[in-house]
């Protein structure tokens, strides 16, 4: 078992982020029933489109309360390095791809997009972290 | 920094895991401490030196 589902606060970080991801694939599934393609922005819109974001932004609040409640200093580190690592991986992606949409005809990347791609950094760093710590 | 974590730990025939328990961190963390990969915090250095009963500067070793 990795040391980090034994400290308490990530008993915690489950019970606030399951829940939170469950509102959000729900929400999305909600939105995609209720509001057809290229609706325009109204309240009702508008209000439930934001849903899945604030639970999105639930997501990311557990994630930091994660790290502000982490016990095992060294297991901390390796965990704000790599939410470091995702910064800069989704930032560098956003960039890039954001040059690539202003000077060439590329698909546009939906924002919603980034926090996924910050995820998927996230992986990226404990790779990275595995094989630079061999 | 340098530390004498292995050599104190085998002295009382301790493992790493039983090092860990003792600090109450994880045996990764006693691992990164001994390989010198990490630096503890100053409170973690305290509490290693609590559980050897030594000073801190008998543990740990300036470069």
């Amino acid at each position: 078992m990795h040391p980090l589902f034994r400290d308490p606060a990530y008993n915690r970080y489950l019970k606030r982020f399951i829940p939170a991801s469950v509102v959000y694939a729900g929400a999305i599934v909600l939105a995609s029933m209720l509001i057809p393609d290229h609706a325009k922005a109204s309240p009702l819109t508008i209000g439930i489109a934001l849903l899945p974001g604030l639970a999105c932004t639930a997501m990311i609040w557990a994630m930091a309360r994660l790290l502000v409640e982490m016990e095992d200093e060294y297991l901390r580190l390796i965990e704000i390095k790599k939410a470091l690592i995702a910064t800069g991986f989704a930032l560098g992606v956003a960039a890039t791809w954001g040059l690539l949409e202003l000077y060439t005809d590329v698909p546009k990347l939906p924002v919603f997009l980034i926090f996924p791609i910050w995820c998927f950094g996230l992986a990226v760093g404990q790779i990275w972290i595995k094989v630079r710590d061999k | 920094m340098k530390n004498r974590l292995k050599v104190l730990r085998a002295e009382r025939d301790w493992n790493q895991q039983d090092l860990a328990d003792a600090l109450g961190v994880s045996r990764q963390s006693v691992n990164a401490i001994e390989t010198g990969k990490y630096d503890p915090s100053l409170p973690l250095a305290f509490r290693i030196a609590d559980v050897f009963a030594l000073p801190i500067e008998a543990i740990f070793l300036r470069d």
